[in-house]
């Protein structure tokens, strides 16, 4: 068997290279797809046969996608339409793109003028999640199979995309099991984020089988460290996270919306169509999707306190709006919890980690 | 030295006059829903493009925190409100409209333009996705209801069966929801009247806005958004359409007598100005157009909210073509047509910072427009209601640009 720093480094590799893994599905024969943040129903893509991978977009200087998007939108979208002109998505048979946002609506709009090359199917999601967002879960992707069949010939099966949720089921259990015991093994955050990130660009099979394997390898820590509960949509910033290992933060659990914010909710049901409509339809607790509870608040500092949190590390990804719109409630009720909070502003073209650096110094002298 | 005195002297609007009438009609917004208020009954807050027909059928008071915000920014006091919001926590990043509400709704006092507190809120998010977020706070600030009906974005051009039937159901639920809120009964005489008030409007708006195919045309298009009022507030009521449709009479009066409302010398340019109005320095942007005789002579902003329809399943379609939920092909081919037929000469953009759903897609749209129609294209940085992201200077270079490429244009004819 592998050991811990053998297979750390097999994730980071993972992590880094999507292209290598790109080309590594292609060249075995496979077809492989595009999808965008977040909660794109990747379980349809995978029964058909087809590898989906994850794009979020990459630390690039946007230059192309400038000639799309004002400055003011999520930088996020802004370099998937970077890449995505520049060719790094080339390959692809089709991308998927949500519209639970602004930002994610009008990246949507421009893919199809910017990268006529690569067709964009629609991955449409209720804000209501009554029976009526039920049953207009299940019949866009009835539409969405209909489009992945047009665009690659694969064809769809019920019983195909039950051994899927079956295959994302047993991911999303070890994910969350692999989160807990990283934050009870003392993990460096950037190790650990490699194991997120690298869920993006594999077949959830394969890289369920790692993740079991290198759990086998760790062991918890009795090493003193801060442990902090970070919140976002994308903590992709191996600066920030190197700061956070240097100034001896633990993340003990995360509701980062790329990393475990996507494994909250179970799969329940009988016929696959309405498992993943009622998976989408129990998701209470994302600052994307309308939810009138404010569940994400409670949760948040639940999870906090559960996993023994001595603070949350807010990771605001800059333009974004709803994680905004959030944050005003989620300090206040922290603060009521008599937990410290930070927020780090972030952003895809950021060079310069050097107040976010100041920010986590300074908390970890408050604690 | 005594000091002198400036006393200016207001303009006197004629109270017969279609202006008079639309400004009372949209007044009386906030009257009736504080008279609502001290009756003892409940009362909402509702974004710009929630289905009026349902709340005004049932006789339930709302008013429109959007509107609200406009009437703030116009009045000066946008960065003082959005001030507020940022010291709660907000970042200026959120749109203004949302910061102004949020703020207004945890101290309610804002002399340029209070409104009642609401006991619910009404929300649709075809206008913007924002809306889901800022509508959440509120309520959870106000420990309030909310009925949220989601319009999907229409990627597809027009929108699906799937979607119509998503929405329908919404439309119902939301009906069932404010009966139960308010305990007033739905009754469906009124909600057929109601629908007969609003294509009555709808038409008679669009008979307005054909005025600007004139040439040169009876009105200053910037007038048009003085008119957004009504249309929110006002749509399914009985008074607007007789107001509307005197306003059209009068504007094709003017065409006889060759007279407009434009105050340039004359009307040199055309142009068809896109996005919402920069409220906080709406002074200040139509007089540098009409100082170089540039009248707007098309806008979507002002027709955007009209609604045209036969049927239940048609109504709902219509709640699909507003500015902030069709995409980018049904956007730009909707302007193509406007330009086309109100003899555009040239775009000017409103790059608005509050709003990234339109915002969005601006650059691409407008590309394609100015091809289809071959006519020069600017943009400039604003908002609408925060005065900070908006620099005169910026403004005046684009415009002039517009204008000196337009007028190359002419010259080469």
């Amino acid at each position: 068997m592998a050991d811990y720093n053998t297979l750390i480094n097999q994730f980071h590799d993972i992590a880094s290279n999507p292209a290598k893994q790109l080309r590594h599905y292609l060249d075995s024969g496979k077809k492989v797809a595009g999808v965008s943040p977040v909660y794109t129903p990747e379980e349809i893509v995978h029964s058909m046969g087809i590898v989906p991978m994850g794009i979020w977009g990459a630390d690039v200087e946007l230059s192309e996608s400038k000639r799309y998007f004002p400055a003011f939108i999520c930088s996020i979208m802004q370099s998937i339409i970077e890449l995505g002109i520049k060719g790094t998505y080339s390959g692809l048979s089709f991308v998927m793109m949500p519209s639970l946002c602004d930002s994610m609506q009008v990246a949507a709009e421009n893919w199809k003028w910017a990268v006529p090359s690569i067709p964009v199917i629609y991955a449409d999601w209720p804000h209501n999640r009554s029976q009526a967002g039920h049953d207009y879960i299940v019949a866009t992707h009835r539409r969405q199979i209909e489009k992945i069949s047009e665009i690659t010939g694969a064809e769809y099966s019920d019983a195909k995309l039950s051994d899927s949720i079956a295959v994302y089921k047993e991911h999303a259990e070890v994910m969350r099991a692999f989160s807990q015991k990283a934050g009870l093994c003392g993990m460096k955050a950037a190790d650990r984020q490699a194991v997120f990130k690298s869920a993006w660009f594999m077949l959830k099979e394969e890289h369920t089988a790692l993740v079991k394997e290198l759990m086998e390898t760790m062991n918890p820590s009795d090493e003193n460290r801060i442990n902090v509960l970070t919140t976002g949509i994308l903590a992709d910033q191996p600066d920030l996270l190197k700061a956070m290992d240097e100034l001896g933060f633990n993340i003990v659990w995360d509701d980062v919306a790329h990393e475990s914010r996507q494994y909250y909710v179970e799969y329940k049901g009988e016929n696959p169509l309405d498992i993943l409509a009622n998976k989408f339809c129990g998701m209470k607790h994302c600052s994307l999707i309308y939810d009138y509870d404010k569940t994400r608040i409670g949760l948040v500092i639940d999870e906090a306190k559960l996993y023994g949190a001595k603070a949350i590390i807010y990771i605001q990804t800059k333009f974004c709006d709803p994680e905004e719109f959030d944050y005003v409630f989620l300090k206040r009720e922290a603060e009521k919890a008599g937990l410290p909070i930070v927020m780090i502003e972030v952003d895809r073209q950021m060079t310069n980690y050097d107040q976010a650096k100041t920010a986590l110094q300074t908390l970890k002298e408050m604690l | 030295m005594a000091e002198e005195q400036v006393v200016k002297k207001k303009r006197v609007i004629d109270p017969n006059s279609a202006a008079y009438k639309l400004g009372q009609i949209t007044n009386r917004n906030y009257t009736e829903a504080w008279e609502a208020k001290n009756r003892g009954e409940k009362i909402g807050w509702c974004s710009s493009n929630f289905p009026q027909e349902l709340h005004r059928t049932l006789g339930v008071a709302v008013v429109y925190p959007e509107n609200q915000a406009v009437a703030i920014a116009v009045r000066g006091a946008g960065e003082r409100v959005c001030d507020e919001a940022e010291a709660l926590g907000y970042s200026n990043d959120i749109c203004a409209y949302a910061r102004i509400s949020n703020a207004y709704a945890l101290n309610p006092n804002a002399p340029e333009c209070d409104m009642p507190l609401p006991d619910f809120l009404l929300c649709c998010n075809n206008i913007c996705k924002c809306m889901v977020k800022w509508y959440e706070n509120v309520a959870r600030e106000l420990n309030i209801p909310i009925i949220m009906i989601d319009i999907p974005y229409n990627h597809y051009y027009d929108p699906t069966p799937e979607q119509i039937a998503y929405v329908g159901q919404q439309f119902r639920d939301a009906i069932r929801q404010l009966e139960e809120l308010t305990g007033k009964k739905w009754h469906e005489k009124k909600f057929e009247e109601i629908c007969r008030n609003t294509n009555a409007t709808s038409k008679a708006m669009l008979r307005v806005a054909d005025c600007l195919q004139y040439v040169p045309s009876p009105m200053a298009g910037f007038d048009l958004f003085n008119h957004m009022g009504v249309l929110i507030t006002a749509l399914g009521a009985p008074d607007s359409a007789p107001a509307f449709n005197q306003l059209a009479d009068e504007m094709e009066q003017f065409v006889k007598e060759h007279k407009s409302t434009f105050r340039g010398e004359r009307e040199d340019y055309r142009i068809m100005y896109e996005g919402i109005a920069c409220w906080p320095h709406l002074k200040f942007t139509a007089k540098s157009l009409i100082a170089k005789n540039i009248n707007v002579a098309a806008t979507i902003y002002a027709v955007a909210t009209v609604h045209i329809y036969d049927n239940f399943d048609d109504m709902i379609k219509s709640y699909f073509y507003i500015p902030g939920a069709m995409n980018l092909e049904q956007s730009r081919d909707r302007r193509i047509k406007l330009c086309k037929q109100n003899k555009v000469e040239g775009l000017l953009v409103h790059t608005n910072r509050s709003c990234k759903n339109w915002s969005g897609i601006m650059p691409e749209m407008s590309r394609q427009i100015g091809e289809a129609c071959n006519i020069p294209v600017v943009a400039f940085d604003g908002d609408q209601a925060d005065p900070r992201n908006f620099s005169e200077a910026q403004y005046e270079t684009r415009v002039q640009g517009l204008m000196e490429t337009m007028q190359a244009r002419k010259e080469a004819k």
